[in-house]
C-alpha cells in the first residue's frame, strides 16, 4: 500500500514553528508539501540565530532544518506582481494550503480563502495565528512565548513564590499544530466524503485555553484562580522531583516521582527501608501526607541524593511506583524507549552533513511515519515545482527569475 | 450532516490522559460515548467541585474536558459486559483507550480480539510510553512523562527542581496527537476498508513540545538549562518575563528583525513618558541584532524596561501593547482570560446550561469553520459532560436491549 497522503500536495505560507510543525504530520506519510518563501522576508528560524559571518547563510539554520524536514522549497518574491500571480496558480493547484501570516496578509496578496474559493469552490485551506483572523486583536503580532503568557501556561508553570516561567519551548506553538493537524485532516475526510472544502480559522491562544478548560472552570464556577503550585498535587504526596547523584561528567541529575494513593505511599516506604521519618502518626493516608509535605519532601530528598537516578527508577518501577529519571535534551538520543519507536531519524543535509529530525508520537499497525529528505534549502526545488506541477516552460521560468520574482 | 465527523461513532473508555480527545471528537461532531465503570471515573472524585460540593457531578476537572459526549457505565471486568462492549463495537468506528498496553487483552478485549470481530474499527491507545519497547510497562503520569522528554529539565529556575506545568500539558500533547492518529486512521479506511491500531506514547508526545532543540542537541552539544523567566543567548543571558504593578509580562529583547519594531514602539512610548534615557534613544535600531548584545548591553536595556513596567499593570501594558505594536503579553489568570476583549469577541466561550446545577461557562469551539454548508463543518460545544449512566438506557436501547435485560444488568451491577 502507499502512504497514505501520496499523491496529496499542501502548499505551506509562512514559517516559526506552529505553522510549518502541523503539516510535517502529512509529509511524514507521503504528502507533499511545499513551502512558499523568500529571501526578501526569510523564514523567522532561517534567521533566529543568524549573524552576518554565518557560513550557509539562510540555509545554515539548525532550528529551521529539524523542523522542516520532508518538505519542498519554492521561492517566490510575493512582492512582485508577478510572484503573486504564480502563488495563486499553485494556490487553486494543490489539495490544502495552510498558512500562519498575520491575518490580513493572504487578502492583500489576494490569496485568502474568500478570493481563492470562486476559482476552487471545493478548497481547504487552513489559517494559524496568535489570536485568530477576527477580533479586535486579530492584528496584534507575537511569538509563542506571547500565546503561552496569553493562554495561561505561564502563570500555571513555575514555583509560588517565584515569578512564573511556562513550560520550556513556547507550549501553543506545539499544541497548535497539533489540532491544526487533526482540523486539516479532517477537513479532507469530510471532503472526501462530500466534496465540499472549507476554511479554518485555528487561534494558537484559544487551542491553548481550551486545554485548560480545568482553569476556565474552576475560575467560572468558583471563582478561584488556579496558580502555580510547583511539582505538588493536591491529590499525590509526594509528587516532585528529587536530586540524585550527579552524573560522573558533573551534571545534576534528578528523579520525579509520584505516590498517586495509599498503597503507592506503603510501597515506597517498603523500597526506602522503612525510615523512622516515614513512621509518623497519619502519613498512611493522603490527608495525612497533604499536611506534611514539606518533611516527606525533605526525606525522599535526603534519600535519594546519594542515589543514581536510572537504577533508582528502575528500581522503585519494579515494584509498580510511578517514577522516572529526569532526562536532558542530549539525554533522549540514548533512550532506549524513543529509539524502539524511532523518534530521531537521521537525514543528510547539504550545509549541516547528517542530523537527526524527529517525526511524530503515533505508530500505526497499517501504516508507516517515513522522513524522506533534509530540510529544504530556500527555493531549492522552485525550478521543479513550477515546471511539474505548473507545466511552466523554461523560458517562463527564467523571465520570472529575471524579474526578481522568484527570488 | 452535523460536524466533519457527523456519522462516527467513538467508544471513549480513556481515563483522564484522554479526556480532551473524547471532547475535540465530540466537539466535530462524532457520536462519542464514554464509558465509565459503574462507581464513575476516579476523577469525579476528585476536586475541585463545582460550589465547593463534594459530588461526582460536580467534579470540576471532570465537567471542564468530558463535554460533548453521552455518557454510560459498564462494567468491562465481568463478562456480561465484555459482552456488550463487543456489541457496541459492532456499531462503532474509534475505541479510544488509556490502559496499560494488556489491560484491554486480559479482558479479552485487546487489538487481535477487536480486529478479528470488527475489522473496520479503529482503536487508538494512549499510554505513557506506548504498547511496546524496553518501557511499555513502565507505570506512568503526566510528571513523570515530562520528565523523561526533556521539557521539565529545561523548565525552571536554574537555583531549584526542575518544575512542571500545574495542568498535565502531557494529556493535552497525548489527546491531540491521539486525535491526528484517529483521523488519519478513519481517512486511511476510506481507501482500505480496514481499521488499524494507533498507538500514541505521551513521553514521546512530550519531545516535539521542546520545538526542535532535542534534535538540535545532537547537533550542538546544547542539552538544554532551565533559566527562570530568562532565556540564554549565544553572548548572553536574557529576561523574558518581567514583574508588572499587579503581575507579569512576557516581552523579549531576541526574535531577529521580526521583533525591533516592538523594541522601537517600547521605546518611543517610555520616552513619551519621560522614561528612557538619552542612551536608550540613541539606540540604532537598524544594526540590533540580539545575538550580538554583550551581557553589559542586555543589562542596561533590561534595567530601563524593568523600571518602566514596573509603573504599569498587566491591563493598561496589553492594551498599550495592541495599540502600539510592543509584542509584549501578560501573564495571563483565568481572571484576564474571562475578561479578554478578544476572546469575547469571537465569542469563544459559551454558557453551558448543566442540569440540576447551574450553567457554567466553558470554551466553546476550539476554531471557527466556515464553508458552503456551516451545519457540516461547524465545530462546537455540543453537550454538557454526562452525569454518570446517565445516557446508558438510550445507547443500550440503540443495540437492542429491552427494558428487562437493562434492568438484569443493573441487578448484576454490569452497568
Amino acid at each position: 500500500m502507499t502512504a497514505l497522503f501520496e499523491g496529496t500536495t499542501i502548499l505551506e505560507f509562512g514559517g516559526g514553528a506552529a505553522g510549518p510543525l502541523a503539516t510535517r504530520y502529512f509529509a511524514d506519510h507521503g504528502a507533499t508539501v511545499i513551502r512558499v518563501e523568500s529571501h526578501q522576508r526569510p523564514d523567522f528560524l532561517r534567521v533566529l540565530r543568524l549573524t552576518p559571518d554565518q557560513p550557509g547563510g539562510l540555509d545554515a539554520s539548525e532550528h529551521f532544518a529539524v523542523l522542516n524536514a520532508n518538505k519542498l522549497s519554492v521561492a517566490l518574491n510575493l512582492a512582485r506582481p508577478q510572484a503573486v500571480a504564480v502563488a495563486r496558480r499553485l494556490a487553486l493547484r494543490v489539495d490544502a494550503i495552510a498558512e500562519n501570516f498575520a491575518p490580513g496578509a493572504m487578502a492583500r496578496w489576494g490569496l485568502d480563502y474568500a478570493s481563492l474559493v470562486q476559482d476552487r469552490p471545493d478548497l481547504i485551506m487552513l489559517s494559524t495565528c496568535l489570536n485568530g483572523q477576527t477580533g479586535p486583536h486579530r492584528a496584534y503580532p507575537g511569538f509563542g512565548g506571547q500565546g503561552s503568557a496569553l493562554a495561561g501556561f505561564n502563570h500555571l508553570t513555575g514555583w509560588p513564590d517565584r515569578e512564573p516561567v511556562g513550560p520550556y519551548g513556547t507550549i501553543t506553538d506545539s499544541l497548535s499544530p497539533r489540532l491544526a493537524a487533526v482540523l486539516l485532516a479532517a477537513a479532507l475526510l469530510h471532503r472526501a466524503r462530500t466534496g465540499r472544502g472549507q476554511h479554518i480559522d485555528l487561534s494558537q491562544v484559544e487551542c491553548g485555553v481550551m486545554c485548560l478548560s480545568e482553569m476556565v472552570a474552576t475560575y467560572t464556577a468558583n471563582g478561584e484562580v488556579l496558580s502555580r503550585q510547583g511539582n505538588r498535587s493536591s491529590h499525590a504526596v509526594p509528587h516532585g522531583v528529587f536530586r540524585c547523584r550527579d552524573s560522573s561528567d558533573g551534571r545534576e541529575r534528578w528523579l520525579a516521582l509520584a505516590a498517586h494513593d495509599d498503597s503507592d505511599w506503603a510501597r515506597l516506604v517498603e523500597v526506602m527501608g522503612h525510615p523512622t521519618w516515614t513512621q509518623a502518626p497519619g502519613l498512611a493516608t493522603l490527608r495525612g501526607r497533604l499536611a506534611a509535605v514539606e518533611r516527606i519532601e525533605a526525606g525522599i530528598a535526603r534519600w535519594t541524593r546519594d542515589q543514581e537516578a536510572w537504577p533508582l527508577a528502575a528500581r522503585l518501577q519494579a515494584v509498580g511506583l510511578d517514577a522516572a529519571p529526569v532526562e536532558d535534551l542530549g539525554d533522549l538520543h540514548e533512550d532506549s524507549q524513543l529509539a524502539h519507536r524511532g523518534h530521531f531519524r537521521p537525514v543528510d543535509h547539504p550545509v549541516l552533513g547528517r542530523h537527526p529530525v524527529e517525526t511524530h508520537a503515533i505508530r500505526f499497525s497499517a501504516l508507516t511515519p517515513s522522513i524522506e529528505r533534509a530540510a529544504p534549502c530556500l527555493g531549492e526545488h522552485t525550478d521543479g515545482v513550477l515546471r511539474e506541477l505548473l507545466d511552466m516552460p523554461p523560458g517562463e521560468i527564467a523571465e520570472l527569475r529575471a524579474l526578481g520574482a522568484l527570488d | 450532516m452535523q460536524g466533519v465527523l457527523d456519522g462516527i461513532r467513538v467508544l471513549d473508555c480513556s481515563g483522564e490522559p484522554g479526556f480532551l480527545a473524547g471532547k475535540l471528537l465530540g466537539q466535530l461532531g462524532a457520536d462519542v460515548v464514554k464509558i465509565e465503570p459503574p462507581g464513575g471515573d476516579p476523577v469525579r472524585r476528585r476536586g475541585p467541585f463545582w460550589g465547593m460540593r463534594v459530588d461526582p457531578e460536580r467534579s470540576l476537572p471532570w465537567i471542564a474536558l468530558n463535554d460533548s459526549k453521552r455518557g454510560i457505565t459498564l462494567d468491562l471486568a465481568k463478562p456480561a459486559g465484555q459482552d456488550i462492549f463487543l456489541r457496541l463495537c459492532r456499531t462503532a468506528d474509534v475505541v479510544l483507550e488509556t490502559g496499560m498496553p494488556d489491560d484491554l487483552a486480559r479482558l479479552g478485549l485487546g487489538w487481535s480480539e477487536l480486529a478479528r470481530h470488527h475489522p473496520r474499527l479503529v482503536l487508538c491507545s494512549l499510554t505513557p510510553y506506548g504498547q511496546s519497547g524496553p518501557h511499555a510497562a513502565w507505570r506512568g503520569s503526566d510528571l513523570t512523562v515530562v520528565a523523561r522528554s526533556g521539557n521539565l529539565h529545561c523548565t525552571g529556575d536554574p537555583d531549584r527542581a526542575p518544575v512542571r506545568c500545574s495542568l498535565p500539558v502531557s494529556h493535552f500533547h497525548g489527546s491531540l496527537e491521539a486525535c491526528v492518529g484517529i483521523v488519519f486512521a478513519l481517512l486511511d479506511r476510506e481507501r482500505t476498508g480496514r481499521g488499524q491500531h494507533v498507538d500514541v506514547a505521551m513521553h514521546e508526545a512530550m519531545v516535539m513540545p521542546n520545538i526542535g532543540t532535542a534534535s538540535m542537541a545532537a547537533m550542538n552539544g546544547h542539552r538544554g538549562a532551565r533559566a527562570g523567566a530568562f532565556i540564554r543567548q549565544r553572548h548572553s543571558v536574557q529576561r523574558e518575563i518581567w514583574a508588572c504593578r499587579d503581575g507579569y509580562v512576557s516581552f523579549a529583547l531576541r526574535g531577529g528583525p521580526a521583533r525591533v519594531p516592538g523594541l522601537v514602539a517600547l521605546t518611543r512610548w517610555m520616552a513619551e513618558e519621560g522614561m528612557a534615557s538619552e542612551r536608550l534613544q540613541a539606540m540604532d535600531w537598524a544594526t540590533y541584532n540580539h545575538n550580538l548584545l554583550t551581557q553589559a548591553e542586555v543589562d542596561a536595556l533590561s534595567a530601563e524596561f524593568a523600571a518602566f513596567f514596573a509603573t504599569k499593570t498587566m491591563t493598561e501594558l496589553f492594551e498599550a501593547a495592541v495599540r502600539r505594536n510592543l509584542m509584549l503579553a501578560p501573564a495571563n489568570t483565568a481572571r484576564e482570560i474571562l475578561a479578554s476583549e478578544q476572546l469575547a469577541a469571537r465569542r469563544f466561550f459559551v454558557d453551558v446550561e448543566h442540569p440540576g446545577r447551574g450553567i457554567l461557562r466553558l470554551p466553546g469551539a476550539f476554531a471557527v469553520v466556515s464553508s458552503a454548508c456551516p451545519d457540516e463543518t461547524t465545530i462546537r460545544l455540543r453537550r454538557p459532560a454526562p452525569r454518570l449512566g446517565e445516557h446508558t438506557a438510550e445507547v443500550l436501547s440503540e443495540i437492542g436491549l429491552d427494558a428487562n435485560e437493562l434492568a438484569r444488568l443493573r441487578a448484576e451491577g454490569v452497568v
